[in-house]
């Protein structure tokens, strides 16, 4: 069953901006760390997400600045929490969802 | 002692070999009783033993193992030790007649309480006894336990083992282990040998069968069961050559054949950015 699943057997910087993730198949993906937190499962981030675009959205302060990824961390065995440089940190990444986000 | 905020990261237990978790979707299937007989049991196949009651709102552990005293969380050296098995419940620090109402953050708090900071020392296997449904108790406890498996337990009748499915499907989710789904309440026998299923026959197998997992066994019904466990004389203990306590023997004998496949997933590899 859950061992079906393939599992990461190592996670890599690549510059600033990306994360590569070998997999337990031999898969190799790469993530941009934009793509992550745009694709943040957190129950607000979706519910953003979710909402028409307002083209008259005014941006916050923090959105000014370059987002950058400030700790990845395991959760269980079954995904990885990542604590941004804005301070969200409420996004639990599946091992399925990182499959899903890899770029194609 | 004081409650700290819940580490994210997996939890070490250095001298805890097997973390063997005690599920059910459905309350009143007998959960409290299956884990305290099973950790006597694997007590009784000379293994060192632990019992976590993780059930911070309704600890059944202290009436079941005859703790009926309770203390200051920094009164007295924890673990408790009762009939060989090392010991830790909620139910030890507050009063039975004290309801605790509290949100998620605070049980998750207390059940890393009761991980990271209760010396259990060297034990083969620490059980934990969850409380029902898949909240709060059970994400913390996947998140950040060392979780081995999990034992799946639930009654014949349609309306536990449809929660039962929820249990093992969020164990799949969180990629936890399934040891395998163990029958309380299976079958009553009568004096002459024969068996009567009072609430229908197979259910727990025939779902341990859809789910490809193994089926660990069928308890039967003893009113003695009952009995032991209101008395705080757990029924492996008080009456080990019963027929329950034959069947709890030979679902630990099971559970430590199971745990033994090595069935734990590595922990994830890790990154510092």
């Amino acid at each position: 069953m859950s061992s079906q699943t393939p599992r990461p057997t190592n996670l890599a910087k690549d510059g600033d901006d990306k994360l590569i993730i070998s997999w337990s198949d031999g898969l190799r993906t790469t993530h941009t760390w934009q793509n992550l937190r745009n694709n943040c499962p957190c129950a607000s981030c979706r519910e953003e997400r979710l909402k028409p675009p307002d083209p008259f959205r005014i941006l916050k302060p923090s959105e000014l600045v370059p987002l950058n990824p400030v700790q990845i961390e395991p959760v269980g065995y079954y995904a990885y929490k990542i604590t941004w440089s804005d301070g969200h940190d409420t996004g639990i990444f599946t091992l399925e969802l990182l499959r899903e986000l890899a770029e194609k | 002692m004081q409650p700290h905020q819940p580490a994210a990261q997996k939890i070490a237990l250095p001298g805890v070999k097997n973390v063997v978790a005690v599920a059910s979707g459905k309350g009143g299937v007998g959960k409290s009783t299956v884990a305290t007989n099973l950790a006597l049991a694997l007590h009784m196949l000379g293994r060192r033993v632990g019992l976590l009651d993780a059930d911070i709102y309704g600890p059944s552990i202290p009436i079941m193992m005859n703790i009926k005293e309770t203390w200051e969380p920094n009164g007295r050296e924890w673990p408790l030790e009762q009939y060989g098995l090392k010991l830790m419940s909620m139910g030890f620090w507050v009063k039975p007649e004290v309801a605790m109402i509290w949100r998620g953050p605070m049980v998750a708090k207390y059940l890393t309480v009761f991980l990271t900071q209760i010396p259990w020392g060297e034990l083969d296997y620490l059980v934990i006894d969850l409380p029902p449904g898949t909240g709060d108790a059970q994400l913390t406890l996947t998140q950040t336990a060392p979780l081995s498996g999990a034992v799946i337990v639930t009654t014949p009748q349609d309306v536990s083992l449809i929660d039962a499915r929820k249990g093992l499907e969020m164990f799949r989710q969180v990629k936890v282990p399934v040891l395998g789904i163990v029958e309380n309440m299976s079958y009553f026998a009568t004096p002459d040998g024969k068996r009567h299923y009072l609430f229908g026959h197979a259910g727990g197998q025939k779902l341990a069968e859809n789910a490809s997992v193994p089926f660990l066994g069928e308890i039967p019904i003893d009113p003695k069961v009952a009995e032991c466990g209101d008395r705080g004389d757990p029924i492996v203990h008080k009456y080990p050559d019963s027929e329950v306590a034959k069947a709890y023997l030979k679902l630990a004998t099971t559970v430590a054949t199971e745990v033994a496949k090595g069935a734990r997933p590595e922990d994830l590899p890790g990154l510092a950015l």
